[in-house]
């Protein structure tokens, strides 16, 4: 397939006070035409400052970017009316109604004035179009800003974090809209800290930790790739769980238990755990593999997830080796 | 053309525009209007009582000026001066002051001038700190992200709305102020020469406001926000102006009132300005032995290099930060 948004060996460092802060550390993207694209990170890992990059907003160190084909920044005035972006929450001026907001805008981009109702229509605005800005709630602001983002009709939709503020309804006519777009050739690159909300709406996704890329691939791989491989086993009646484990231990399987199962590590194949238990008369009532979800695997590979007792700092993640494994699928 | 389309309705549309310009005219229309007020029509009634006052006047003068010579006799030392003089007793400096478009309209330029210049400043400077401080600056530049061409455009546009709300301005006060000549006074001797100084008076002054929106926009196009040129607008006031004459007057810096802003202001609406420094131990004599306090004239062009010259290094910054820096 086409690779819409390519970026490889991305590099920025920021001066700061406490000395110079490296916010992109030879970072890589690949997203393909038509997908929806989950960007993943945590606070500080370097999201906004790639989108920002390929925005032409900050100038990267060094590094090459494409959008379609055209090299950045150089032909980003080419192809930045094929690109629709929302950086953060954009700001808007209060006293401006939706509509005017959203009127400026295409004349900025000397866009038909009949695209702005197209846009309003679109994230459910209309109806409160006249209204100024500033009576907005944060999650029709959201809208408006995706509005902003689609009133170009981009072949690349570039969105940080849509859903903050959205009710439930809102996220889940966010999440339906990304996939009618999608449907229609548009590909979309989704930023947002609500995994779950990525699980379901990507087809890839790329994680990015303190300014390199820990993961990469469709969302399917990345979860198989830092799945554990591991088992869980429950029996008809728990008290034989004592005895199904030393049945499985002298099986030579590695196995940890718990109250009411066993995890079983290195399984290759399931069935003969099931049978060696039957042959002593010990009934499987569960055999199911551990998967993991794209928090899990979001919190190992970032090295993020919360330890009892302890307070993470921003900065506090996994920088991995800057190596061409990085991810999976790429 | 879209952007200059989009950025002239932008100007409109902001409520700065919408309140600061029509205070800017309403304090217009009020000066006019009080001039309006305190002048009135010369009648016959009030000629001849002006005539007779005067004539009244030049009466006592006269008396008094002869008591004198009779006190003082031979002794008297009057300088050569041969008593009072009837051409000085006019009827008209004993009447209600009628309204001279000729005279005055060309020295009140200066009011408008520097109403609009005040009103140009927080425009020009809000026009592009808002869009700043709001990150509508960001939300423009993914769509323009030629950065250059988006703050030249930006500043022209700005430029020309507010040269044309000056003019506009100028329309109205020119209207009332012609209207008191006409009903308070008299718009006679308007000869094509004095109405081609009115309009490079009025050039000047344009120049003038259009050179304070710029350095607004400058400013705070700089600190990306528009405090920042309302921060410097009162350190210039208070430091700059305020601190430095109390300094410059205590340690008697000669001419020290041309580090003085409205000093320039003058001289550059009024063509020259003329400083004496009567602290000065020394004084300058020419050939025919009359000696005179130092005197510094300060022409047009003097103010008009030193302010373009601040506000073309004031720009620079501005369009060089914008090539130059990140946006975040």
């Amino acid at each position: 397939m086409t690779a819409v948004l390519e970026i490889q060996g991305l590099r920025k460092t920021y001066r700061a006070r406490g000395g110079p802060r490296r916010a992109l550390d030879g970072f890589e993207m690949y997203v393909e035409a038509g997908q929806v694209h989950g960007f993943l990170g945590p606070n500080g890992s370097g999201k906004t400052t790639t989108l920002r990059t390929l925005l032409g907003l900050i100038k990267p160190d060094s590094g090459e970017m494409r959008i379609l084909g055209h090299e950045l920044p150089r032909l980003l005035p080419e192809v930045v009316g094929k690109v629709g972006a929302i950086v953060e929450s954009p700001q808007f001026f209060g006293h401006f109604t939706a509509r005017d907001t959203l009127s400026l805008l295409a004349d900025a981009g000397n866009l038909p004035q009949s695209r702005v109702d197209w846009a309003l229509e679109l994230v459910g605005l209309r109806e409160r179009a006249k209204e100024r800005v500033k009576t907005y709630s944060l999650g029709m602001k959201q809208r408006l800003a995706v509005a902003s983002a689609l009133l170009k009709q981009p072949k690349l939709l570039i969105l940080d974090e849509p859903a903050n503020g959205l009710d439930p309804g809102g996220i889940r006519e966010m999440r339906d809209m990304m996939a009618t777009l999608s449907a229609g050739g548009m590909t979309v690159v989704l930023s947002s800290h609500i995994l779950g909300e990525i699980q379901l709406i990507c087809d890839s996704v790329t994680i990015i930790s303190l300014g390199r890329r820990v993961a990469a691939g469709p969302v399917a791989e990345v979860l198989q790739a830092h799945s554990s491989g591991q088992l869980r086993v429950a029996l008809e009646t728990p008290a034989d769980l004592s005895a199904a484990a030393q049945v499985l231990v002298a099986g030579g399987f590695d196995l940890q238990a718990h109250e009411d199962y066993l995890i079983m590590s290195g399984v290759d194949k399931p069935a003969l755990v099931a049978r060696l238990l039957a042959e002593r008369q010990l009934y499987v009532s569960e055999l199911t593999p551990v998967t993991a979800d794209l928090e899990d695997v979001f919190l190992e590979l970032t090295g993020t997830a919360p330890v009892p007792g302890q307070v993470r700092s921003v900065d506090q993640s996994v920088r991995p080796e800057l190596t061409p494994q990085n991810g999976v699928g790429a | 053309m879209s952007l200059v389309r989009a950025e002239r309705r932008r100007f409109f549309k902001r409520r700065l525009t919408r309140w600061v310009f029509p205070i800017g005219v309403l304090l217009l229309v009020t000066i006019a209007s009080i001039l309006f007020a305190f002048h009135s029509k010369p009648t016959p009634e009030a000629r001849a009582r002006g005539e007779a006052t005067a004539e009244a006047m030049y009466q006592d003068q006269v008396r008094e000026y002869e008591r004198y010579k009779r006190e003082c006799g031979d002794k008297c030392n009057d300088g050569g001066w041969t008593g009072p003089q009837r051409s000085d007793f006019r009827a008209e400096h004993y009447m209600p002051p009628s309204f001279d478009f000729k005279a005055q309209y060309g020295e009140l330029f200066l009011v408008w001038a520097a109403i609009m210049a005040m009103v140009a400043f927080l425009l020009g400077a809000s026009f592009v700190g808002a869009e700043w401080a709001s990150g509508s600056m960001m939300n423009l530049l993914t769509w323009r992200p030629k950065r250059m061409k988006v703050l030249g455009t930006k500043l022209t546009v700005m430029l020309l709305s507010v040269a044309g709300l000056s003019i506009v301005a100028l329309g109205i006060w020119t209207g009332i102020l012609w209207a008191a000549g006409e009903l308070r006074g008299t718009t006679e001797g308007l000869t094509p020469g004095v109405w081609q100084s009115f309009g490079l008076s009025a050039l000047r002054g344009l120049g003038m406001i259009l050179l304070f929106a710029a350095l607004g926009f400058g400013l705070a196009s700089i600190g990306r926000h528009t405090g920042l040129a309302l921060g410097a607008a009162l350190a210039v006031v208070i430091v700059g102006q305020v601190g430095l004459t109390i300094l410059f007057q205590m340690i008697r810096v000669p001419f020290w009132e041309q580090y003085l802003v409205p000093i320039h202001i003058f001289a550059w609406m009024n063509k020259e300005m003329k400083l004496v420094d009567y602290s000065s131990p020394e004084m300058v004599c020419d050939t025919a032995g009359n000696c005179n306090a130092p005197e510094l004239l300060i022409t047009w062009q003097d103010s008009g290099s030193i302010a373009l010259g601040l506000v073309v290094v004031v720009l620079a910054v501005a369009f060089w930060q914008m090539r130059r820096r990140d946006i975040s």
